[in-house]
């Protein structure tokens, strides 16, 4: 059997995963005050992260074809928006279930937490949006404005523990709040969620290119297909 | 050509023909009246917990009344195609999204004119100054965004799903910074002066970029 590139990016990513994992559960030490909960951190802030990463392909993405109509750029963004979105619900459903935990339920409407529902919100309506509209150079024009706007939000979401006051708690890494096992497995899971991360969204552009390419084999055919003679007076 | 003689001549256009048909604002104001109507009986709202429920009751009307003012606006150059007439003279297409924006704001704040007594008639709580410009203050902003996604959409099969899936996150800023500005302003704890400098941050943001974006979005 033949493994191409693609498949041999796959494995080492989730390989790398399950080397983070292995080091969430048996290198990073117990949290005295919250226990074994706590290990959700390493996952939850780094897939946050690596979906900010993602939206930031969504951003230039649509800049770059809204400068020079390059619909690889296009395609770029269409990645970076389905897997930002896969990555904001790993966040959100992990951080659901470490603050049913530690503030005994599931949701508080604060601003970071309702900060990045809008995030997930916006963005799974960027993928509707792809969907309903006609494929196309006015799809990828929608798409790239729709991204643009969308993007206002993720300084939003990343500054909302300084500008407001919330229950989440602010940023624990700038701070120099975590000890040094806990730090080097955060930025050891941190590396790897990115890493996962852009081998999904560069496997997700091969599909949207096989796609497109398919589009336009299809499409000329249908066209001719459909045209009626003209009748001749 | 004057881009401010543009914008006030297709606001113009726009008001006109409203005035005209007289369609869009008594249904908004009906819609209003029954939103509140509504909010009444799902809340059981008294004397006491008015000023606690009023603000959201304001805001989720003024939302879906500007929705359903924003879905029109291109909705009528979109059955009568003449979007493309307009976009062939040599105004420039940011001129022209600004003067559809101004006449959209401007449908919006008539119905603002039903809702804000309405809502003080019907629950007693308080009409001020204050509350009047944090309306008018979140209106500048929502309108710009409201009128460049109902441009965005004006061509998409299912933009009636698709504007408010697009519109109302990005409106929450303003629910959220206009939503504790009316609050303050009806006597419950929290900063009004800070609230309103945030929804004019917001205003400034949008307006820049939806007019950055204007051009993209119409220049088809």
């Amino acid at each position: 059997m033949k493994v191409n590139r693609y498949e041999k990016a796959a494995a080492g990513a989730v390989a790398l995963m399950l080397v983070a994992f292995a080091a969430i559960f048996f290198y990073a030490p117990t949290d005295w005050l919250q226990g074994a909960v706590q290990r959700i951190f390493y996952l939850h802030v780094s897939s946050a992260i690596a979906a900010y990463g993602c939206f930031t392909v969504v951003l230039l993405g649509g800049l770059v074809f809204l400068r020079n109509e390059s619909y690889a750029a296009d395609r770029w963004a269409r990645a970076g928006a389905l897997v930002g979105v896969i990555f904001t619900t790993v966040t959100l459903v992990m951080g659901s279930l470490w603050a049913k935990k530690v503030w005994g339920q599931f949701w508080v409407w604060d601003a970071r937490l309702t900060s990045t529902l809008v995030l997930w919100i916006i963005y799974a309506g960027y993928l509707l949006v792809r969907r309903l509209a006609e494929p196309g150079r006015q799809a990828a024009r929608i798409g790239a404005l729709v991204g643009i706007f969308g993007f206002v939000d993720v300084p939003v979401v990343h500054f909302s523990v300084t500008w407001w006051v919330t229950q989440h708690p602010g940023p624990v890494i700038v701070n120099d709040a975590l000890p040094p096992e806990m730090l080097a497995t955060f930025l050891f899971t941190m590396f790897c969620t990115i890493v996962f991360a852009a081998v999904l969204v560069v496997i997700r552009y091969r599909i949207e290119t096989l796609r497109d390419a398919k589009q336009v084999l299809v499409e000329p055919a249908k066209v001719v297909s459909a045209r009626q003679p003209e009748p001749v007076p | 050509m004057n881009p401010f003689l543009v914008a006030v001549a297709v606001a113009r256009k726009d008001l006109l023909s409203e005035w005209r048909t007289r369609e869009m604002v008594p249904a908004l104001a009906q819609f209003i009246v029954l939103a509140l109507l509504i909010g009444n009986f799902g809340f059981q709202i008294d004397s006491r917990n008015a000023p606690s429920i009023a603000p959201g009751i304001l805001w989720l009307t003024l939302v879906f009344a500007g929705l359903v003012a924003f879905g029109r606006t291109f909705g009528a150059e979109r059955e009568q195609a003449s979007l493309e007439a307009m976009l062939m003279t040599p105004a420039s297409p940011v001129a022209i999204f600004a003067g559809k924006a101004l006449a959209a704001s401007a449908l919006l704040v008539a119905c603002e004119a039903v809702l804000l007594p309405a809502l003080s008639l019907f629950f007693g709580t308080p009409f001020s100054g204050a509350i009047v410009f944090v309306v008018l203050l979140a209106t500048v902003g929502m309108a710009a965004l409201g009128c460049i996604f109902s441009a965005i959409v004006a061509r998409v099969r299912a933009r009636e799903l698709l504007l408010p899936l697009l519109t109302l996150p990005l409106w929450i800023p303003f629910i959220v910074a206009g939503g504790q500005a009316v609050q303050s302003a009806m006597g419950l704890p929290g900063s009004y002066d800070q609230a309103i400098g945030l929804l004019i941050d917001f205003d400034i943001l949008f307006v820049v970029l939806t007019s950055l974006a204007a051009r993209f979005v119409l220049d088809e």
